[in-house]
Protein backbone atom coordinates (compact mmCIF):
# COMPACT_ATOMS: atom_id res chain seq x y z
CA UNK A 1 0.00 0.00 0.00
CA UNK A 2 2.60 2.48 1.16
CA UNK A 3 5.00 1.27 -1.46
CA UNK A 4 2.36 1.51 -4.14
CA UNK A 5 1.66 5.06 -3.24
CA UNK A 6 5.35 5.86 -3.40
CA UNK A 7 5.52 4.40 -6.89
CA UNK A 8 2.60 6.43 -8.12
CA UNK A 9 4.12 9.58 -6.70
CA UNK A 10 7.36 8.77 -8.48
CA UNK A 11 5.55 8.04 -11.70
CA UNK A 12 3.67 11.31 -11.62
CA UNK A 13 6.87 13.21 -10.85
CA UNK A 14 8.64 11.52 -13.72
CA UNK A 15 5.84 12.36 -16.13
CA UNK A 16 5.67 15.96 -15.00
CA UNK A 17 9.43 16.27 -15.03
CA UNK A 18 9.54 14.96 -18.58
CA UNK A 19 6.87 17.43 -19.64
CA UNK A 20 8.60 20.42 -18.14
CA UNK A 21 11.80 19.84 -20.08
CA UNK A 22 10.32 19.67 -23.57
CA UNK A 23 9.75 22.80 -25.56
CA UNK A 24 6.50 23.64 -27.32
CA UNK A 25 7.96 22.85 -30.73
CA UNK A 26 9.13 19.46 -29.57
CA UNK A 27 5.69 18.83 -28.07
CA UNK A 28 4.08 19.47 -31.42
CA UNK A 29 6.49 17.09 -33.12
CA UNK A 30 6.47 14.57 -30.31
CA UNK A 31 3.50 12.87 -31.86
CA UNK A 32 5.69 11.98 -34.85
CA UNK A 33 7.03 8.48 -34.18
CA UNK A 34 10.11 9.29 -36.26
CA UNK A 35 11.08 12.02 -33.82
CA UNK A 36 10.66 9.62 -30.93
CA UNK A 37 12.80 7.05 -32.68
CA UNK A 38 15.63 9.46 -33.49
CA UNK A 39 15.52 10.92 -30.00
CA UNK A 40 15.89 7.40 -28.65
CA UNK A 41 19.01 6.93 -30.78
CA UNK A 42 20.48 10.18 -29.53
CA UNK A 43 19.73 9.17 -25.94
CA UNK A 44 21.48 5.86 -26.61
CA UNK A 45 24.51 7.72 -27.92
CA UNK A 46 24.58 9.92 -24.85
CA UNK A 47 24.46 6.83 -22.65
CA UNK A 48 27.41 5.32 -24.54
CA UNK A 49 29.34 8.58 -24.24
CA UNK A 50 28.82 8.61 -20.49
CA UNK A 51 30.00 5.02 -20.24
CA UNK A 52 33.25 5.92 -22.00
CA UNK A 53 33.67 8.93 -19.72
CA UNK A 54 33.17 6.72 -16.67
CA UNK A 55 36.42 4.93 -17.52
CA UNK A 56 38.23 8.19 -18.48
CA UNK A 57 38.18 7.17 -22.11
CA UNK A 58 35.81 9.54 -23.88
CA UNK A 59 36.84 10.60 -27.37
CA UNK A 60 37.18 14.18 -28.45
CA UNK A 61 34.25 14.64 -30.79
CA UNK A 62 31.59 12.32 -29.37
CA UNK A 63 29.85 15.06 -27.41
CA UNK A 64 30.00 17.37 -30.42
CA UNK A 65 28.32 14.76 -32.63
CA UNK A 66 25.54 14.35 -30.09
CA UNK A 67 24.94 18.11 -29.99
CA UNK A 68 24.90 18.21 -33.77
CA UNK A 69 22.50 15.28 -33.90
CA UNK A 70 20.15 17.03 -31.50
CA UNK A 71 20.31 20.18 -33.61
CA UNK A 72 19.63 18.21 -36.79
CA UNK A 73 16.63 16.55 -35.16
CA UNK A 74 15.27 19.93 -34.16
CA UNK A 75 15.72 21.14 -37.71
CA UNK A 76 13.86 18.09 -38.97
CA UNK A 77 16.86 16.56 -40.74
CA UNK A 78 16.28 13.03 -39.44
CA UNK A 79 18.80 11.25 -41.65
CA UNK A 80 21.60 13.51 -40.57
CA UNK A 81 20.55 13.21 -36.93
CA UNK A 82 20.51 9.42 -37.12
CA UNK A 83 23.86 9.24 -38.84
CA UNK A 84 25.46 11.45 -36.22
CA UNK A 85 23.80 9.58 -33.36
CA UNK A 86 25.02 6.27 -34.72
CA UNK A 87 28.54 7.63 -35.08
CA UNK A 88 28.49 9.01 -31.55
CA UNK A 89 27.18 5.76 -30.12
CA UNK A 90 29.93 3.79 -31.92
CA UNK A 91 32.52 6.15 -30.50
CA UNK A 92 31.10 5.84 -27.01
CA UNK A 93 31.19 2.05 -27.18
CA UNK A 94 34.69 1.95 -28.67
CA UNK A 95 35.99 4.43 -26.12
CA UNK A 96 34.51 2.37 -23.32
CA UNK A 97 36.08 -0.83 -24.67
CA UNK A 98 39.40 0.95 -25.01
CA UNK A 99 39.25 2.06 -21.38
CA UNK A 100 38.10 -1.30 -20.03
CA UNK A 101 40.75 -3.23 -21.97
CA UNK A 102 43.40 -1.24 -20.12
CA UNK A 103 42.06 -1.38 -16.59
CA UNK A 104 45.29 -3.13 -15.62
CA UNK A 105 48.53 -1.32 -16.23
CA UNK A 106 50.95 -3.27 -18.40
CA UNK A 107 54.30 -1.57 -18.61
CA UNK A 108 55.58 -1.68 -22.19
CA UNK A 109 58.32 -4.10 -23.19
CA UNK A 110 60.54 -1.30 -24.53
CA UNK A 111 60.89 0.14 -21.04
CA UNK A 112 63.64 -1.96 -19.48
CA UNK A 113 63.98 -2.11 -15.72
CA UNK B 1 44.75 -15.21 -36.59
CA UNK B 2 44.10 -17.12 -39.78
CA UNK B 3 40.46 -17.35 -38.87
CA UNK B 4 40.12 -13.63 -38.42
CA UNK B 5 41.92 -13.08 -41.71
CA UNK B 6 39.54 -15.44 -43.36
CA UNK B 7 36.62 -13.58 -41.84
CA UNK B 8 38.04 -10.33 -43.07
CA UNK B 9 38.49 -11.56 -46.57
CA UNK B 10 35.02 -13.05 -46.61
CA UNK B 11 33.65 -9.76 -45.34
CA UNK B 12 35.64 -7.78 -47.87
CA UNK B 13 34.47 -10.16 -50.58
CA UNK B 14 30.90 -9.55 -49.58
CA UNK B 15 31.45 -5.80 -49.62
CA UNK B 16 32.98 -5.99 -53.08
CA UNK B 17 30.11 -8.10 -54.31
CA UNK B 18 27.57 -5.70 -52.93
CA UNK B 19 29.42 -2.75 -54.39
CA UNK B 20 29.46 -4.53 -57.71
CA UNK B 21 25.72 -4.99 -57.60
CA UNK B 22 24.85 -1.52 -56.52
CA UNK B 23 27.35 0.67 -58.32
CA UNK B 24 27.09 1.05 -62.05
CA UNK B 25 30.45 0.06 -63.51
CA UNK B 26 31.30 2.07 -66.60
CA UNK B 27 34.49 0.25 -67.52
CA UNK B 28 36.66 -1.90 -65.31
CA UNK B 29 39.95 -0.13 -66.09
CA UNK B 30 38.58 3.36 -65.53
CA UNK B 31 36.98 2.27 -62.31
CA UNK B 32 40.24 0.74 -61.11
CA UNK B 33 42.25 3.89 -61.63
CA UNK B 34 39.68 6.18 -60.05
CA UNK B 35 39.53 3.94 -57.00
CA UNK B 36 43.29 4.23 -56.70
CA UNK B 37 43.06 8.01 -57.05
CA UNK B 38 40.42 8.16 -54.35
CA UNK B 39 42.53 5.91 -52.17
CA UNK B 40 45.48 8.23 -52.65
CA UNK B 41 43.40 11.22 -51.62
CA UNK B 42 42.35 9.34 -48.47
CA UNK B 43 45.95 8.38 -47.67
CA UNK B 44 47.27 11.92 -48.05
CA UNK B 45 44.43 13.84 -46.42
CA UNK B 46 45.34 15.03 -42.93
CA UNK B 47 41.79 14.51 -41.75
CA UNK B 48 41.51 10.95 -43.10
CA UNK B 49 44.51 8.63 -43.43
CA UNK B 50 47.27 11.13 -42.77
CA UNK B 51 49.71 8.31 -43.49
CA UNK B 52 52.44 10.87 -44.20
CA UNK B 53 52.47 11.81 -40.54
CA UNK B 54 54.45 8.63 -39.95
CA UNK B 55 55.41 7.11 -43.32
CA UNK B 56 57.47 8.14 -46.27
CA UNK B 57 55.36 7.81 -49.40
CA UNK B 58 56.92 8.58 -52.74
CA UNK B 59 55.80 12.01 -53.89
CA UNK B 60 54.31 12.96 -50.49
CA UNK B 61 55.51 16.10 -48.74
CA UNK B 62 56.89 16.36 -45.18
CA UNK B 63 56.78 12.71 -44.20
CA UNK B 64 57.37 11.62 -40.61
CA UNK B 65 59.47 8.57 -39.80
CA UNK B 66 57.67 6.82 -36.97
CA UNK B 67 56.81 3.95 -39.28
CA UNK B 68 58.76 2.35 -42.16
CA UNK B 69 58.63 3.82 -45.69
CA UNK B 70 55.65 2.51 -47.64
CA UNK B 71 57.43 0.95 -50.62
CA UNK B 72 57.35 -2.36 -52.47
CA UNK B 73 53.99 -3.13 -50.92
CA UNK B 74 53.01 -5.86 -53.40
CA UNK B 75 56.25 -7.69 -52.77
CA UNK B 76 55.89 -7.41 -49.02
CA UNK B 77 52.16 -8.08 -48.97
CA UNK B 78 51.37 -10.53 -51.77
CA UNK B 79 48.07 -11.06 -49.96
CA UNK B 80 46.10 -7.83 -50.18
CA UNK B 81 43.92 -8.85 -47.26
CA UNK B 82 46.96 -9.01 -44.99
CA UNK B 83 47.77 -5.46 -45.97
CA UNK B 84 44.20 -4.46 -45.24
CA UNK B 85 44.34 -6.19 -41.86
CA UNK B 86 47.55 -4.31 -40.94
CA UNK B 87 45.90 -0.99 -41.65
CA UNK B 88 42.54 -2.01 -40.15
CA UNK B 89 44.15 -2.82 -36.78
CA UNK B 90 47.94 -2.84 -36.44
CA UNK B 91 47.65 -3.68 -32.73
CA UNK B 92 46.35 -7.15 -33.63
CA UNK B 93 49.81 -8.11 -34.92
CA UNK B 94 51.72 -5.90 -32.49
CA UNK B 95 49.95 -4.82 -29.29
CA UNK B 96 52.55 -2.09 -28.82
CA UNK B 97 52.09 -0.70 -32.32
CA UNK B 98 52.27 3.07 -32.62
CA UNK B 99 50.01 3.02 -35.67
CA UNK B 100 46.39 4.13 -35.61
CA UNK B 101 43.79 1.30 -35.87
CA UNK B 102 42.10 2.99 -38.81
CA UNK B 103 39.36 0.38 -39.30
CA UNK B 104 38.78 -0.83 -35.76
CA UNK B 105 38.39 2.68 -34.38
CA UNK B 106 36.39 3.79 -37.42
CA UNK B 107 38.78 6.56 -38.40
CA UNK B 108 38.03 5.37 -41.93
CA UNK B 109 34.87 3.66 -43.15
CA UNK B 110 35.07 0.18 -44.66
CA UNK B 111 34.55 1.69 -48.13
CA UNK B 112 37.39 4.15 -47.54
CA UNK B 113 39.56 1.29 -46.28
CA UNK B 114 38.98 -0.61 -49.51
CA UNK B 115 40.02 2.32 -51.68
CA UNK B 116 43.00 3.09 -49.49
CA UNK B 117 44.27 -0.47 -49.72
CA UNK B 118 44.01 -0.40 -53.52
CA UNK B 119 46.24 2.68 -53.54
CA UNK B 120 48.76 1.47 -50.96
CA UNK B 121 49.12 -1.77 -52.89
CA UNK B 122 50.37 0.22 -55.90
CA UNK B 123 53.29 1.63 -53.90
CA UNK C 1 56.62 -33.78 -21.83
CA UNK C 2 58.90 -31.26 -23.44
CA UNK C 3 55.87 -29.27 -24.47
CA UNK C 4 54.61 -29.29 -20.94
CA UNK C 5 57.96 -28.09 -19.62
CA UNK C 6 58.00 -25.30 -22.16
CA UNK C 7 54.60 -24.27 -21.08
CA UNK C 8 55.60 -24.18 -17.47
CA UNK C 9 58.62 -22.07 -18.37
CA UNK C 10 56.50 -19.64 -20.36
CA UNK C 11 54.04 -19.35 -17.52
CA UNK C 12 56.81 -18.76 -15.05
CA UNK C 13 58.32 -16.02 -17.19
CA UNK C 14 54.96 -14.42 -17.84
CA UNK C 15 54.33 -14.53 -14.12
CA UNK C 16 57.52 -12.76 -13.15
CA UNK C 17 57.22 -10.19 -15.90
CA UNK C 18 53.74 -9.09 -14.98
CA UNK C 19 54.46 -9.19 -11.25
CA UNK C 20 57.64 -7.21 -11.74
CA UNK C 21 55.91 -4.76 -14.03
CA UNK C 22 53.28 -3.85 -11.48
CA UNK C 23 55.54 -3.72 -8.47
CA UNK C 24 58.09 -1.13 -9.56
CA UNK C 25 58.94 1.71 -7.21
CA UNK C 26 59.01 5.33 -8.37
CA UNK C 27 62.79 5.30 -8.20
CA UNK C 28 62.92 2.18 -10.37
CA UNK C 29 60.60 3.86 -12.85
CA UNK C 30 62.80 6.94 -12.98
CA UNK C 31 65.95 4.88 -13.48
CA UNK C 32 64.31 2.93 -16.29
CA UNK C 33 63.25 6.16 -18.02
CA UNK C 34 66.73 7.63 -17.63
CA UNK C 35 68.29 4.47 -18.99
CA UNK C 36 66.08 4.49 -22.07
CA UNK C 37 66.79 8.13 -22.91
CA UNK C 38 70.51 7.85 -22.22
CA UNK C 39 70.67 4.89 -24.56
CA UNK C 40 68.49 6.53 -27.20
CA UNK C 41 70.38 9.85 -27.09
CA UNK C 42 73.80 8.68 -26.00
CA UNK C 43 75.58 11.91 -26.94
CA UNK C 44 73.22 14.21 -25.06
CA UNK C 45 74.35 15.31 -21.59
CA UNK C 46 71.72 14.84 -18.87
CA UNK C 47 71.33 18.55 -18.13
CA UNK C 48 70.38 19.21 -21.78
CA UNK C 49 67.06 17.38 -21.48
CA UNK C 50 65.45 20.47 -19.96
CA UNK C 51 65.45 21.92 -23.48
CA UNK C 52 62.99 19.39 -24.85
CA UNK C 53 63.15 18.63 -28.55
CA UNK C 54 65.92 21.22 -28.94
CA UNK C 55 68.26 18.94 -27.02
CA UNK C 56 68.03 16.43 -29.86
CA UNK C 57 67.21 18.54 -32.91
CA UNK C 58 70.12 20.70 -34.09
CA UNK C 59 68.09 22.55 -36.75
CA UNK C 60 65.20 23.42 -34.45
CA UNK C 61 67.75 24.46 -31.86
CA UNK C 62 69.22 27.18 -34.05
CA UNK C 63 65.84 28.86 -34.45
CA UNK C 64 65.15 28.46 -30.78
CA UNK C 65 68.44 30.04 -29.72
CA UNK C 66 67.66 33.01 -31.93
CA UNK C 67 64.24 33.33 -30.27
CA UNK C 68 65.73 33.10 -26.78
CA UNK C 69 67.88 36.18 -27.51
CA UNK C 70 64.73 38.28 -27.23
CA UNK C 71 62.61 36.05 -25.02
CA UNK C 72 58.96 36.31 -26.00
CA UNK C 73 57.89 35.45 -22.45
CA UNK C 74 59.57 38.47 -20.85
CA UNK C 75 56.53 40.79 -20.79
CA UNK C 76 54.60 38.07 -18.97
CA UNK C 77 57.25 37.86 -16.26
CA UNK C 78 57.02 41.62 -15.79
CA UNK C 79 53.26 41.52 -15.48
CA UNK C 80 53.57 38.68 -13.02
CA UNK C 81 55.90 40.73 -10.88
CA UNK C 82 53.32 43.49 -10.73
CA UNK C 83 50.72 40.93 -9.64
CA UNK C 84 53.05 39.61 -6.99
CA UNK C 85 53.69 43.09 -5.60
CA UNK C 86 50.10 44.35 -5.77
CA UNK C 87 47.93 43.70 -2.69
CA UNK C 88 44.49 42.13 -3.02
CA UNK C 89 41.38 44.13 -2.13
CA UNK C 90 41.74 43.01 1.48
CA UNK C 91 45.24 44.47 1.73
CA UNK C 92 47.01 41.11 1.79
CA UNK C 93 48.88 39.62 -1.13
CA UNK C 94 50.61 36.59 -2.58
CA UNK C 95 53.56 37.43 -0.35
CA UNK C 96 51.48 36.65 2.71
CA UNK C 97 50.54 33.20 1.41
CA UNK C 98 54.08 32.43 0.27
CA UNK C 99 56.48 34.00 2.75
CA UNK C 100 59.44 32.21 1.10
CA UNK C 101 58.37 33.40 -2.36
CA UNK C 102 58.55 34.20 -5.17
CA UNK C 103 61.19 31.53 -5.84
CA UNK C 104 58.85 28.67 -4.95
CA UNK C 105 58.42 26.65 -8.15
CA UNK C 106 60.81 23.99 -6.89
CA UNK C 107 58.35 23.07 -4.12
CA UNK C 108 55.73 21.91 -6.63
CA UNK C 109 54.07 19.61 -7.29
CA UNK C 110 53.94 18.07 -3.84
CA UNK C 111 51.67 15.86 -1.84
CA UNK C 112 49.32 17.87 0.36
CA UNK C 113 48.49 15.56 3.21
CA UNK C 114 45.84 17.78 4.72
CA UNK C 115 43.84 18.15 1.53
CA UNK C 116 44.72 14.62 0.45
CA UNK C 117 45.75 15.65 -3.05
CA UNK C 118 48.62 16.65 -5.27
CA UNK C 119 49.23 20.37 -4.91
CA UNK C 120 50.51 22.24 -7.94
CA UNK C 121 51.78 25.80 -8.15
CA UNK C 122 48.81 27.22 -10.12
CA UNK C 123 46.38 25.57 -7.72
CA UNK C 124 48.24 26.91 -4.67
CA UNK C 125 48.23 30.41 -6.18
CA UNK C 126 44.49 30.23 -6.72
CA UNK C 127 43.86 28.89 -3.24
CA UNK C 128 45.74 31.91 -1.97
CA UNK C 129 43.51 34.20 -4.00
CA UNK C 130 40.33 32.54 -2.83
CA UNK C 131 41.40 32.57 0.80
CA UNK C 132 41.70 36.33 0.39
CA UNK C 133 38.35 36.86 -1.29
CA UNK C 134 39.69 37.10 -4.85
CA UNK C 135 38.30 35.22 -7.82
CA UNK C 136 40.40 32.25 -8.93
CA UNK C 137 42.19 32.63 -12.27
CA UNK C 138 41.53 30.42 -15.28
CA UNK C 139 44.06 27.62 -15.51
CA UNK C 140 45.20 27.37 -19.11
CA UNK C 141 45.94 30.91 -20.28
CA UNK C 142 45.55 34.51 -19.26
CA UNK C 143 46.88 36.13 -16.11
CA UNK C 144 47.62 32.81 -14.36
CA UNK C 145 50.52 32.50 -16.78
CA UNK C 146 51.90 35.89 -15.70
CA UNK C 147 52.16 35.03 -12.04
CA UNK C 148 53.47 31.54 -12.79
CA UNK C 149 55.98 33.02 -15.25
CA UNK C 150 57.25 35.37 -12.58
CA UNK C 151 57.65 32.66 -9.95
CA UNK C 152 59.21 30.33 -12.54
CA UNK C 153 61.75 32.95 -13.54
CA UNK C 154 62.62 33.63 -9.91
CA UNK C 155 63.02 29.88 -9.36
CA UNK C 156 65.45 29.26 -12.20
CA UNK C 157 68.31 27.08 -11.11
CA UNK C 158 66.33 25.19 -8.48
CA UNK C 159 66.45 21.46 -8.94
CA UNK C 160 63.40 19.25 -9.54
CA UNK C 161 62.91 17.19 -6.43
CA UNK C 162 59.49 15.62 -6.19
CA UNK C 163 59.05 13.64 -3.01
CA UNK C 164 56.56 10.86 -2.51
CA UNK C 165 56.16 10.76 1.25
CA UNK C 166 55.86 7.30 2.74
CA UNK C 167 53.75 8.40 5.69
CA UNK C 168 50.64 8.64 3.49
CA UNK C 169 49.82 5.79 1.12
CA UNK C 170 47.55 8.09 -0.87
CA UNK C 171 50.65 9.89 -2.18
CA UNK C 172 52.02 6.77 -3.82
CA UNK C 173 48.54 6.00 -5.12
CA UNK C 174 48.41 9.45 -6.77
CA UNK C 175 51.80 8.82 -8.37
CA UNK C 176 50.64 5.44 -9.62
CA UNK C 177 47.46 6.95 -11.06
CA UNK C 178 49.60 9.47 -12.91
CA UNK C 179 51.80 6.68 -14.20
CA UNK C 180 48.75 4.71 -15.30
CA UNK C 181 47.48 7.77 -17.15
CA UNK C 182 50.81 8.13 -18.93
CA UNK C 183 50.77 4.57 -20.24
CA UNK C 184 47.06 4.38 -21.14
CA UNK C 185 46.03 4.60 -24.76
CA UNK C 186 43.30 7.13 -25.38
CA UNK C 187 41.28 8.74 -28.10
CA UNK C 188 40.23 7.56 -31.51
CA UNK C 189 43.87 7.50 -32.60
CA UNK C 190 44.70 5.15 -29.72
CA UNK C 191 47.90 6.69 -28.35
CA UNK C 192 49.33 6.92 -24.87
CA UNK C 193 51.76 9.63 -23.82
CA UNK C 194 54.31 6.85 -23.80
CA UNK C 195 53.71 5.95 -27.46
CA UNK C 196 54.99 9.33 -28.57
CA UNK C 197 57.30 10.58 -25.86
CA UNK C 198 58.92 7.30 -24.76
CA UNK C 199 58.58 4.61 -27.44
CA UNK C 200 59.08 7.02 -30.35
CA UNK C 201 60.99 9.86 -28.79
CA UNK C 202 63.35 11.44 -31.32
CA UNK C 203 61.22 10.26 -34.24
CA UNK C 204 59.27 12.63 -36.43
CA UNK C 205 55.51 13.00 -36.73
CA UNK C 206 55.36 15.03 -39.92
CA UNK C 207 58.04 17.61 -39.17
CA UNK C 208 57.71 17.55 -35.37
CA UNK C 209 60.43 15.77 -33.43
CA UNK C 210 58.99 14.02 -30.40
CA UNK C 211 60.62 15.25 -27.21
CA UNK C 212 61.60 12.93 -24.36
CA UNK C 213 59.40 12.91 -21.28
CA UNK C 214 62.53 13.63 -19.31
CA UNK C 215 62.70 17.42 -18.92
CA UNK C 216 59.15 18.13 -20.05
CA UNK C 217 58.15 19.73 -16.77
CA UNK C 218 61.04 22.10 -16.08
CA UNK C 219 60.09 25.17 -18.11
CA UNK C 220 56.48 26.19 -17.51
CA UNK C 221 54.73 28.30 -18.42
CA UNK C 222 55.92 28.22 -22.01
CA UNK C 223 55.57 30.68 -24.84
CA UNK C 224 54.47 28.81 -27.94
CA UNK C 225 54.58 30.43 -31.33
CA UNK C 226 51.57 28.33 -32.24
CA UNK C 227 49.60 29.80 -29.32
CA UNK C 228 51.04 33.27 -29.84
CA UNK C 229 51.21 33.52 -26.07
CA UNK C 230 52.27 31.81 -22.90
CA UNK C 231 50.38 28.73 -21.69
CA UNK C 232 50.48 26.38 -18.72
CA UNK C 233 51.59 22.75 -18.56
CA UNK C 234 47.99 21.61 -18.31
CA UNK C 235 47.16 23.54 -21.47
CA UNK C 236 49.86 21.48 -23.18
CA UNK C 237 48.35 18.26 -21.77
CA UNK C 238 45.02 19.39 -23.21
CA UNK C 239 46.62 19.90 -26.62
CA UNK C 240 48.33 16.51 -26.66
CA UNK C 241 45.05 14.83 -25.65
CA UNK C 242 43.07 16.64 -28.34
CA UNK C 243 45.61 15.74 -31.03
CA UNK C 244 44.94 12.06 -30.49
CA UNK C 245 41.18 12.79 -30.54
CA UNK C 246 40.69 12.13 -26.85
CA UNK C 247 38.48 14.39 -24.78
CA UNK C 248 40.86 16.44 -22.65
CA UNK C 249 40.46 16.46 -18.89
CA UNK C 250 39.91 19.50 -16.71
CA UNK C 251 43.00 21.63 -16.19
CA UNK C 252 44.04 21.18 -12.54
CA UNK C 253 41.58 18.32 -12.16
CA UNK C 254 42.71 15.16 -10.43
CA UNK C 255 43.85 13.29 -13.56
CA UNK C 256 46.16 16.03 -14.82
CA UNK C 257 47.52 16.82 -11.35
CA UNK C 258 48.43 13.17 -10.78
CA UNK C 259 49.96 13.05 -14.25
CA UNK C 260 52.03 16.12 -13.39
CA UNK C 261 53.16 14.44 -10.17
CA UNK C 262 54.40 11.38 -12.06
CA UNK C 263 55.87 13.35 -14.96
CA UNK C 264 57.75 15.76 -12.71
CA UNK C 265 59.09 12.89 -10.62
CA UNK C 266 60.62 11.44 -13.79
CA UNK C 267 62.57 14.70 -14.14
CA UNK C 268 63.96 14.67 -10.61
CA UNK C 269 67.49 16.05 -10.59
CA UNK C 270 66.95 18.38 -13.57
CA UNK C 271 67.18 22.15 -13.19
CA UNK C 272 64.17 24.43 -13.49
CA UNK C 273 64.53 26.77 -16.48
CA UNK C 274 61.12 28.38 -16.91
CA UNK C 275 59.52 30.14 -18.54
CA UNK C 276 60.29 28.40 -21.81
CA UNK C 277 59.87 29.08 -25.51
CA UNK C 278 58.75 26.47 -28.02
CA UNK C 279 57.40 26.54 -31.54
C1 LIG D 1 51.10 7.51 -35.92
C2 LIG D 1 51.97 6.90 -36.86
C3 LIG D 1 51.39 6.11 -38.02
C4 LIG D 1 50.41 6.51 -38.90
C5 LIG D 1 49.60 7.80 -38.91
C6 LIG D 1 50.32 5.46 -39.88
N1 LIG D 1 51.21 4.47 -39.56
FE1 LIG D 1 51.49 2.75 -40.63
N2 LIG D 1 52.90 2.15 -39.28
C7 LIG D 1 53.30 2.86 -38.17
C8 LIG D 1 54.28 2.07 -37.44
C9 LIG D 1 54.97 2.51 -36.15
C10 LIG D 1 54.46 0.88 -38.15
C11 LIG D 1 55.40 -0.30 -37.79
C12 LIG D 1 54.66 -1.56 -37.52
C13 LIG D 1 53.78 -1.46 -36.28
O1 LIG D 1 54.23 -1.00 -35.23
O2 LIG D 1 52.60 -1.83 -36.39
C14 LIG D 1 53.56 0.95 -39.30
C15 LIG D 1 53.44 -0.04 -40.25
C16 LIG D 1 52.66 0.05 -41.39
C17 LIG D 1 52.58 -0.94 -42.41
C18 LIG D 1 53.38 -2.23 -42.43
C19 LIG D 1 54.67 -1.93 -43.10
C20 LIG D 1 55.56 -3.11 -43.24
O3 LIG D 1 56.67 -2.87 -43.63
O4 LIG D 1 55.13 -4.21 -42.97
C21 LIG D 1 51.72 -0.50 -43.36
C22 LIG D 1 51.34 -1.18 -44.64
C23 LIG D 1 51.24 0.79 -42.91
N3 LIG D 1 51.83 1.09 -41.71
C24 LIG D 1 50.33 1.54 -43.61
C25 LIG D 1 49.83 2.75 -43.17
C26 LIG D 1 48.83 3.50 -43.88
C27 LIG D 1 48.21 3.12 -45.19
C28 LIG D 1 48.59 4.61 -43.14
C29 LIG D 1 47.59 5.73 -43.42
C30 LIG D 1 46.23 5.31 -43.53
C31 LIG D 1 49.44 4.54 -41.97
N4 LIG D 1 50.17 3.40 -42.02
C32 LIG D 1 49.47 5.50 -40.97
C33 LIG D 1 52.87 4.11 -37.81
C34 LIG D 1 51.88 4.83 -38.45
C1 LIG E 1 50.79 11.66 -31.19
C2 LIG E 1 51.94 11.94 -30.43
C3 LIG E 1 51.80 12.56 -29.05
C4 LIG E 1 51.16 12.03 -27.96
C5 LIG E 1 50.36 10.75 -27.88
C6 LIG E 1 51.43 12.95 -26.88
N1 LIG E 1 52.18 13.99 -27.30
FE1 LIG E 1 52.98 15.42 -26.14
N2 LIG E 1 53.79 16.31 -27.78
C7 LIG E 1 53.69 15.82 -29.07
C8 LIG E 1 54.35 16.73 -29.98
C9 LIG E 1 54.49 16.55 -31.48
C10 LIG E 1 54.86 17.78 -29.18
C11 LIG E 1 55.66 19.00 -29.66
C12 LIG E 1 57.09 18.59 -29.87
C13 LIG E 1 57.70 18.10 -28.60
O1 LIG E 1 58.11 18.93 -27.78
O2 LIG E 1 57.70 16.88 -28.37
C14 LIG E 1 54.50 17.47 -27.81
C15 LIG E 1 54.86 18.24 -26.71
C16 LIG E 1 54.59 17.91 -25.40
C17 LIG E 1 55.02 18.67 -24.26
C18 LIG E 1 55.85 19.95 -24.31
C19 LIG E 1 57.31 19.64 -24.36
C20 LIG E 1 58.16 20.85 -24.19
O3 LIG E 1 59.37 20.72 -24.28
O4 LIG E 1 57.63 21.94 -23.94
C21 LIG E 1 54.58 18.03 -23.15
C22 LIG E 1 54.77 18.45 -21.71
C23 LIG E 1 53.84 16.88 -23.60
N3 LIG E 1 53.87 16.83 -24.97
C24 LIG E 1 53.23 15.98 -22.77
C25 LIG E 1 52.43 14.93 -23.22
C26 LIG E 1 51.66 14.10 -22.34
C27 LIG E 1 51.62 14.19 -20.85
C28 LIG E 1 51.01 13.21 -23.14
C29 LIG E 1 49.97 12.16 -22.73
C30 LIG E 1 48.78 12.73 -22.16
C31 LIG E 1 51.39 13.48 -24.51
N4 LIG E 1 52.25 14.53 -24.51
C32 LIG E 1 50.97 12.75 -25.59
C33 LIG E 1 53.10 14.65 -29.46
C34 LIG E 1 52.42 13.81 -28.63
Amino acid sequence: MQVNRLYSVLLVTALLGGGVGTTLAADAKAADPKVVEVQKMIDGAEKARKKAASVDSEWRDTGKFIKQAQAALKAGDYDKAMKLARKAEDEGNLGYQQGVSQQELHLPSYLKY
Amino acid sequence: MSISNLKLSVMAGAVTLLAGQILPLPSLAAEGSSVVAEGKAIALSRKKGNCLACHLIEGGEFPGNLGPPLIAMKARYPDKQKLRAQIWDPTAANPESAMVPFGRNKVLTEAEMDKLVEYIWTL
Amino acid sequence: MKKLLNRVAVLAIAGTVSMGAQATTPEEDRNAFNKLYKWRFSGVPMEEFVNGAYAIDPIGRENWEAIEEFPPYEPFIDEGEVMWETPFANGKGYKDCFPDGPAIAGNYPHWDKEQGMVMTLPLALNQCREANGEKPLKYKKGSITNIVAYTAFQSRGQVTNVVIPDDDPRALAAYENGRKFYFTRRGQLNFSCSTCHLQNTGMKVRTEILSPTLGQTTHWPTYRSKWGTVGTLHRRFTGCNKNIRAKPFKAQGEQYRNLEYFLTYMSNGLELNGPGARK
